[in-house]
């Protein structure tokens, strides 16, 4: 009888049926009444901005998030999900951005992980890799099921990690970005792949921000928004343009829309070069990247999640040691061996999570101090003079609490960014790189970010903005460079750039 | 995630003293475990409470006493030198090496003037110490692994020096420094509370010690912050084989012989003390003060042990149990405080 409340008779060949889905966190909500129909052997695209509720609804599915109000379905059976393992055991099964592939063990041991045929208590080598040649034969996969699974390319590792969860009896296959680390030739052979797993009558769920890859594999697209499910759209009738539409809506309906308009940039074309990126590659992750930071302006890089901007802000401080090119800094190459190098050429970083750049047990004041402890300090510490310019940046940023001496771990997300970003305003560096500033932020602590960001602007810092949020990017930038998957493919200088212009650039 | 600006509610009076006994409890129980141990040996045996037997314990804890305070740097840097009695023992043996024996028969040794000898065992400790350093932060090998192999090479340093013998002669200085005394005190006890004392003051009052304590609380931070944390890394375990070498020029003195093996025990004594004393092994947190303690302890327990009727086999695993007993609150204060900061 249940069931029967729950499936939509019109539809038979539905293999999951959601309806009336609501999820919040603390308060604010990710879900909202959401309706949600996966049909057998289909293949249906999920597209919408960061935090629209795609992921939230997909960690429901996948049995993460227990707590939610709603019902869900499986084959006409109603099911809630308590865990990851009850949803696998219900034959819901998730391929994640990072694999979770073991790249020491042989393919056929991946396939088979923790399931290993066995003969008489002993790993029957024999049967696992003829049965991991087969069952990679039947997806279209042709690869030595006794090869080390590190030795792969990362478009086979996640083919192989695909047929792993489908060899585990998943009928519903989840896949978060599968395309972005991808080359259009991996790419190909994906959709090659998922149209076999489709022809044997699984459903694939394919989320990603790369709207192209969406349309041409999807049979069905649905598009969410603020937590809202917004519209669900055969894919065949529609275009990207459409689509990037209805992901960002028209309405402005808080404060953090009023970005979504089209933003004049503000160009310095005649500003000096302090910084100057020239073919800079690293390995797989981004390459033949050339770009100038010029004093007094705020380029934006703009990217999906993936697209090699992480590891560029960190071979630019000094983290990560390019494999190709190099980086000037006014005119003279600028050779980097580690972070302490780069502080001392006058290169500022603020990494996008603040647990690796914040000290949790310790006073705001070292929070503040141990990135310019080396002009405070020679030999012997100097707390008093900590605390004096602890102090001047706490009320120039109007930090709460203002007392210095309090331990980071009792600030708020706000405050205690601004403490990350304060550790380098006591001697301004030529060159801060911030990546995702301002994530995570409720909209008063985002509008004090972007009025500290616009006030080192003034002062002549050449800014660089790495984020994967466009409002970010727009709010902030003079210049925008956009990425995708490690290249640099577009730039706005000097003209007017909306969302959604940079969104069909990535 | 936290997104109000507002600061979190203040605690309650009463949790709030709660929070300081929870927040101090890595310093607080080494510190009653020690008064405890005091007062029942106090209490258990007459000959144990004098002054006499006080200096028996801060002479016997000394040796180990060095050591834990190069070992102290390394911990705190939430990395770990267990290669720190078997460079004590290369030293002390090196510094021998260089000093005429008469016992010898028929291997040479190489005689040279005292201040050379001494020199070369400082040079040959710090060596060891920069090999380790070098291991782990250009080759990348973790530090258990990297000390592991210097242990093994340090004792086969001291056998191919010795070949089996004992060698009884160091220089002058060496001797007075871990046997002699002035004034009633052993120079052994000075040169220990000098170590202390300056470690201690590195920690606390110079920018090295920020920079320790800031790798080891997090180290990805410090990198992020440009600070060279390699660099720190290297430092740290330099300073833990110099201390080491002292400690096994002293001990060599002190027992009045350089031979393999001799400093087998102190690997554990001065690790122990560390980790009793309450520095986390997690890195960030502790210092000296903790080791003093920790030192302290250790020292009460071995030299109380002594003094009370007890079956001298069962010493051994009641040191165990008192070292896995510290090793527990160790490691549940820091689950306290990770707690906290997620809830």
């Amino acid at each position: 009888m249940q069931v029967e409340s729950v499936a939509v008779p019109e539809d038979t060949s539905a293999r999951l049926v959601m309806r009336g889905i609501s999820k919040s966190f603390g308060g604010v909500a990710a879900l909202r009444d959401v309706d949600f129909t996966l049909r057998q052997g289909e293949i249906h695209g999920l597209v919408g901005e960061n935090g629209a509720g795609k992921s939230t609804l997909m960690k429901i599915i996948a049995g993460v998030h227990a707590q939610y109000q709603g019902r869900m379905a499986i084959d006409g059976r109603e099911v809630h999900f308590r865990s990851a393992r009850d949803a696998l055991a219900a034959g819901v099964g998730m391929v994640h951005q990072e694999l979770s592939i073991v790249p020491d063990l042989t393919v056929a041991e991946n396939v088979y992980l923790g399931k290993q045929p066995t003969r008489g208590g002993v790993v029957d080598w024999r049967a696992m890799f003829a049965g991991a040649r087969e069952h990679l034969a039947s997806l279209g996969i042709d690869v030595d099921p006794r090869v080390r699974m590190g030795s792969l390319a990362i478009g086979l590792q996640q083919l192989i990690e695909l047929a792993r969860v489908l060899f585990s009896g998943a009928r519903i296959v989840i896949l978060d970005e599968p395309t972005s680390a991808l080359s259009p030739p991996e790419v190909h052979r994906l959709f090659e792949v998922l149209r076999a797993v489709r022809a044997n009558g699984r459903s694939i769920i394919f989320i990603s921000h790369f709207l192209d890859d969406i349309l041409v594999v999807s049979d069905t697209v649905t598009i969410f928004r603020n937590g809202r499910r917004i519209v669900t759209e055969a894919a065949a009738g529609i275009d990207k343009g459409w689509v990037i539409e209805r992901m960002i809506g028209c309405g402005h309906e808080d404060l953090e829309e009023s970005y979504t308009g089209t933003v004049a940039l503000d160009s310095k074309p005649g500003a000096p070069v302090v910084l100057a990126l020239r073919n800079l590659g690293v390995g797989r992750a981004f390459a033949d990247v050339s770009f100038d930071v010029r004093a007094g302006e705020v380029l934006g890089v703009y990217g999906f999640m993936g697209c090699g901007q992480i590891e560029l802000a960190r071979t630019m401080f000094g983290k990560v040691r390019p494999t190709a090119g190099r980086l000037e800094m006014n005119g003279r190459a600028l050779r980097l061996r580690n972070t302490a190098d780069a502080r001392r050429a006058g290169v500022a970083f603020v990494p996008e999570s603040r647990r690796s750049m914040l000290f949790y047990r310790e006073p705001v004041y070292k929070n503040m101090s141990i990135s310019v402890l080396g002009r405070i300090a020679r030999l012997w510490l100097r707390p008093a003079m900590e605390k004096v310019i602890a102090r001047r940046h706490a009320a120039s940023l109007s930090i709460r609490p203002s007392r210095v001496e309090t331990m980071l771990q009792s600030l708020s997300g706000g405050n205690q960014q601004k403490v990350a970003l304060a550790k380098w305003l006591t001697w301004p560096p030529k060159v801060l790189v911030l990546s995702e500033p301002t994530r995570g932020m409720d909209v008063g602590a985002k509008e004090d970010v972007v009025g500290i960001v616009r006030g080192l602007r003034e002062q002549g810092l050449g800014i660089v903005v790495m984020s994967t949020e466009p409002e970010t990017v727009l709010s902030l930038a003079d210049r925008i460079v956009v990425m995708k998957k490690g290249r640099i493919v577009r730039e706005f200088a000097g003209e007017t750039v909306s969302k959604d212009r940079l969104l069909e650039a990535a | 995630m936290t997104t109000s600006s507002d600061v979190k509610a203040e605690p309650q009076a009463g949790s709030r003293l709660g929070a300081f006994v929870r927040g101090q409890m890595r310093n607080i129980a080494p510190f009653v475990t020690l008064i405890v141990l005091l007062v029942f040996f106090g209490v258990a045996s007459p000959s144990f409470a004098t002054l006499d037997n006080a200096a028996n314990i801060l002479t016997q804890i000394s040796v180990a006493g060095v050591i834990a305070v190069g070992l102290t740097f390394v911990i705190l840097c939430a990395e770990i030198d267990l290669s720190v009695a078997a460079i004590a023992n290369a030293t002390g043996i090196v510094v021998a090496y260089f000093t005429l024996q008469e016992s010898y028969v028929n291997i040479a040794n190489v005689p040279l003037p005292a201040i050379a000898a001494i020199a070369l065992a400082f040079v040959s400790c710090a060596f060891l110490g920069l090999v380790n350093a070098i291991g782990m932060t250009v080759i990348g090998i973790p530090s258990f692994i990297m000390t592991l192999a210097m242990m093994q090479i340090g004792a086969g340093i001291c056998a191919l020096l010795v070949r089996g013998q004992i060698a009884y002669a160091v220089p002058t200085f060496v001797a007075t420094m871990g046997a002699g005394s002035i004034g009633g005190i052993p120079w052994i006890i000075i040169v220990l509370a000098v170590f202390l004392l300056v470690g201690h003051v590195v920690l606390t009052y110079t920018r090295f010690g920020r920079y320790v304590y800031m790798v080891g609380g997090n180290r990805e931070a410090a990198e992020y912050s440009g600070v060279n944390v390699k660099l720190v890394l290297s430092a740290v375990m330099v300073i833990s084989a110099v201390c080491s070498g002292v400690a096994g020029m002293l001990g060599v003195a002190h027992f009045g012989s350089a031979q393999q093996n001799e400093f087998d025990g102190y690997l554990l004594d001065a690790i122990a003390a560390v980790v009793v004393g309450g520095t986390s092994l997690f890195g960030g947190r502790g210092g000296i003060g903790n080791t003093i303690i920790g030192l302290l302890i250790l020292g009460v327990l071995n030299n109380g042990l002594d003094h009370v009727e007890i079956d001298s086999f069962l010493k051994i695993l009641i040191r165990g149990l008192i070292l896995l007993g510290a090793l527990i609150i160790n490691v549940y204060v820091q689950a306290v405080r990770e707690g906290e900061r997620a809830g």
